[in-house]
Parts: structure tokens; C-alpha cells; sequence
């Protein structure tokens, strides 16, 4: 499993890219894609909705089970990757490339955790 | 671990109703529970959360014999439910949720009956190579639910009529259903009743979870109002109608025409004709006529009653065939 140093994470499994200081891209871990197995469709947030921490922005499908996609931050959603909906699959193959949105006048980051914590925290839930 | 186990049955066999109630169930449930919910549909076509109905469904033969269509919030794909079918719900918490625990709880209760089923954790449950209970998930807001249909003594001959044949005829998004082999329980142990299989499932759920199953008691009148009128809404059933691209072709006694159509949301944003015609005037505005309208073979044959040709007259019976 790959989790890259440098990005942050959700409990939820959502992993989060600092652009600048208020402002994300988020996308699904390596751990959230391999738990779900094969995506098969992404319905994706609009642009301008607001994002609230915690709470479900959008969702995604894979064999045949419908999942929530918890904002990990909040926000205001300012792009989505409209490339997913022809392949979602690249979430599974390229999970860490695979951004869903971006967000901006971001808020509420203090529950994301680093690499290290987040490895953790999936080795605990794995058990 | 789970507490206690509820159950709860529907009280009819409408499927909007249906699908209203094992909402509510799924916001209303608590850590540490568990309710099995069970309930039958009558003469309904039921899609996945993500498909086009279009795609998946023959809407005419739908309408023409007043059969229910409705959209669930699980993933995959689309089904036929009469009441020769019995369909369980398990909703419970992500902590709890367990499909593997829970589809065994399947297979015990046939064991019961006299029924060898091969659970394969995530995958349809089967019995003898055939597929008799097609299994979907949702996960949401901290709850997640497996639904699955168990196919006792329905009408397989019906599924063919109301579920689109031709995979190729409607390029679109969406998930596509996947066909399998199924099979009805009645006939791997004849004589096999609904009331037999509701019965051993309540049991085998006792026996899993170990706690006597109670009644749940029935949500607020407003709540379920409320929400069947959303799973009833066409923006539910129809509005996730993403854009798709489809074509109809007949050969008549003036030549051969072929249409290609473009649709979003519904509304045609393009059509491209072409015909061996040799009437060039009719054939050259069908696209002007027809872009815009809804597409519906009956709003499409008023566009082209503008003009009482018999080409157009022809070209609306093609389109009452094929749209």
C-alpha cells in the first residue's frame, strides 16, 4: 500500500494535497481503492458547492455498492476532474493521481493526519 | 457486536413505498443494531443507482403494461421483482456491517430448507453454478446496508421484455448490468414458499447474531411520506438520465432512412438523417423539426405532424417502434 509522505489524510480514507496554504485537492487513498475494489462510476461534487468536514460531498461506485466520499476538510469546491467520469478506474490504478476536486477557503484541517499516523490507523482498522 | 436484532416487514408491495421505508431504516438505526428488513415488489423493474434508464429498460413495453420502474441507492445493476421474489435488506453501522457474515446468514437459512448455496463473499450467492439472489451495497453517512433479491418461484420469462436487450443500441455512461444464469429456488426444492424462506432467515439471523429478533416499530407517517415522494420523483428515477447517443433504421417502400440521435437530460441536442430518399426537402428538416423536443416517440411524432407527409407518417411508426 502506498501512502505518500507528503499528502495528508482523512480517517474516511480521503487523502488531501496542499496547494497553498488554503487551498486542496483531494482524492481517494490507496487503501479506500483497494477496499472497494473496482470503480465502476464517480458521481462528482458541483462546482461551488460547499464542502463541510466530515460530511458526504459525493460518491462512488464499485462492484456494485454505492460509497459516500466524506469531505476532509472544509471548503468551497473551485474544479472537479471530469476526466474520472470516463475512467474511474484510474482511481484504482493511479489512486494518488486520481483527484477528484479541488477546493478552496479551506478550513477545519486539524483532524487530518500525516502518512505515518494515517498507516497506523488502517493497520488498526484492517484488524 | 450487535445488541439486538430488529425486524421489520413492509405492509404493501409498492416498490416506491418500498424503497422509502429501507431509507428511513438506514438514517434511523443505531450502533450495535442490526434490523432485517423483508419485503416484496409486485411487477417491478428496479435499476441501480448509477444506470441509464434508457440503456437498461424497454420504457414502452414498461408503460404499455403498467409495470413499476424505480431507481435504488445501490450500486449495480437492473432487475425484475414480482412477488414469486422476497427481498431482504441487513442495515446495520460500518463497524458491524459484515458481507461476508451477512450472506452466510443466506446460506444458513437455506441449509435450513434442504438448500446447498455457495456463498462467495462479495458476489451473487448461488446454488448449483446458477445465480438466485443478486446482492447490492450502500454505505452512507457512518450506516451501510446489503440488499438482495431471492428468486423463489418468480416469472423469469418477464425479465427479457422490460430490460433493454441490446447493450450496443444506447451508447451512454453508466454501469451496465451484467447478465447471468438464475434460477428460481422452487425449482432446486419444489414446493418451496415465500413464508418457508422468511421464516428460516429470521432464524438464521437469531442464530448469527445471537439475540431473539423484536418488531420494529414502524416510522412517522411524515417521514415515509416524504420520502417516497423522492424515490417517486422523476428527477430520481429519470433525471440522473446522463447523455447518450442512439440511432433507429428501418428500410420502406421510398427508400431507407437512418437517425442518429444525441440526448441530455432527456432533450434531443442533435439528430443527423441519412436516406437514399429522393425526397430531399422532407428528409433535410427532419433534424431542425426534431431537436429540442423530448425524447419521446409521441412528442417526436408531433414535431413531425407539422407536415402530413407520408414519409413523416412513416418515420413516426418507426420511432413508436424503436424510441
Amino acid at each position: 500500500m502506498k501512502t505518500p509522505e507528503e499528502l495528508k489524510y482523512a480517517k474516511t480514507h480521503e487523502w488531501v494535497r496542499f496547494i497553498s496554504d488554503t487551498e486542496v485537492e483531494v482524492g481517494l487513498s490507496d487503501f479506500a481503492q483497494d477496499q472497494l475494489g473496482d470503480l465502476v462510476f464517480v458521481n462528482l461534487p458541483d462546482v461551488d458547492a460547499e464542502a463541510v468536514e466530515g460530511e458526504a460531498i459525493c460518491d462512488v461506485e464499485s462492484v456494485k455498492a454505492v460509497s459516500d466520499v466524506n469531505a476532509p476538510v472544509s471548503g468551497t469546491v473551485t474544479e472537479v476532474n471530469e476526466a474520472l467520469l470516463d475512467a474511474p478506474e484510474t482511481i484504482n490504478s493511479d489512486p494518488y493521481g486520481a483527484w477528484l476536486f479541488r477546493l478552496a477557503n479551506v478550513t477545519d484541517t486539524e483532524n487530518l493526519l500525516d502518512a505515518e499516523a494515517y498507516i497506523k490507523f488502517c493497520e488498526e482498522e484492517a484488524h | 457486536m450487535i445488541n439486538r436484532l430488529y425486524l421489520i416487514e413492509a405492509s404493501g408491495t409498492n416498490p416506491t413505498e418500498n424503497l422509502a421505508l429501507e431509507s428511513v431504516l438506514m438514517d434511523q438505526v443505531n450502533f450495535h443494531e442490526m434490523i432485517l428488513y423483508l419485503w416484496q415488489n409486485d411487477n417491478t423493474v428496479v435499476i441501480g443507482r448509477n444506470q441509464n434508464v434508457r440503456k437498461e429498460c424497454r420504457l414502452n413495453e414498461i408503460k404499455r403494461d403498467g409495470v413499476h420502474l424505480v431507481r435504488r441507492s445501490s450500486g449495480g445493476g437492473a432487475v425484475y421483482h414480482d412477488l414469486g421474489n422476497l427481498n431482504f435488506t441487513f442495515l446495520t453501522d460500518d463497524e458491524n456491517y459484515s458481507e461476508e457474515r451477512q450472506s452466510q446468514i443466506i446460506c444458513n437459512a437455506l441449509r435450513k430448507l434442504g438448500i446447498e448455496a455457495e456463498c462467495t463473499g462479495r458476489n451473487d450467492i448461488l446454488c448449483q453454478g446458477k445465480k438466485f439472489s443478486g446482492n447490492a451495497y450502500y454505505h452512507h453517512n457512518g450506516k451501510s446496508y446489503q440488499h438482495g433479491t431471492l428468486l423463489i418461484h418468480s416469472d423469469l420469462s418477464k425479465m427479457p421484455v422490460y430490460l433493454q436487450p441490446d447493450p450496443e443500441k444506447y451508447k451512454a455512461r453508466g454501469v451496465d448490468s451484467v447478465r447471468s444464469r438464475v434460477t428460481n429456488l422452487a425449482d432446486v426444492k419444489p414446493g418451496l414458499t415465500i413464508d418457508q424462506v422468511r421464516t428460516a432467515l429470521i432464524q438464521a439471523c437469531e442464530e448469527e447474531y445471537g439475540v431473539s429478533a423484536e418488531m420494529y416499530s414502524r416510522p412517522d407517517v411524515d417521514v415515509l411520506a416524504q420520502r417516497t415522494a423522492k424515490f417517486a420523483s422523476p428527477e430520481w428515477i429519470y433525471g440522473q438520465e446522463l447523455p447518450f447517443d442512439t440511432s433507429c433504421e428501418k428500410r420502406f417502400p421510398w427508400g431507407s432512412i437512418r437517425l442518429e440521435f444525441r440526448v441530455e437530460h432527456g432533450i434531443v441536442t442533435h439528430v443527423s438523417v441519412w436516406s437514399d430518399s429522393m425526397e430531399p426537402d422532407i428528409i433535410d428538416v427532419i433534424p431542425e423539426l426534431l431537436q429540442g423536443s423530448l425524447f419521446q416517440s409521441e412528442e417526436l411524432c408531433k414535431r413531425l405532424s407539422v407536415k402530413d407527409h407520408p414519409i413523416y407518417r412513416d418515420l413516426c411508426e418507426l420511432l413508436k417502434e424503436q424510441v
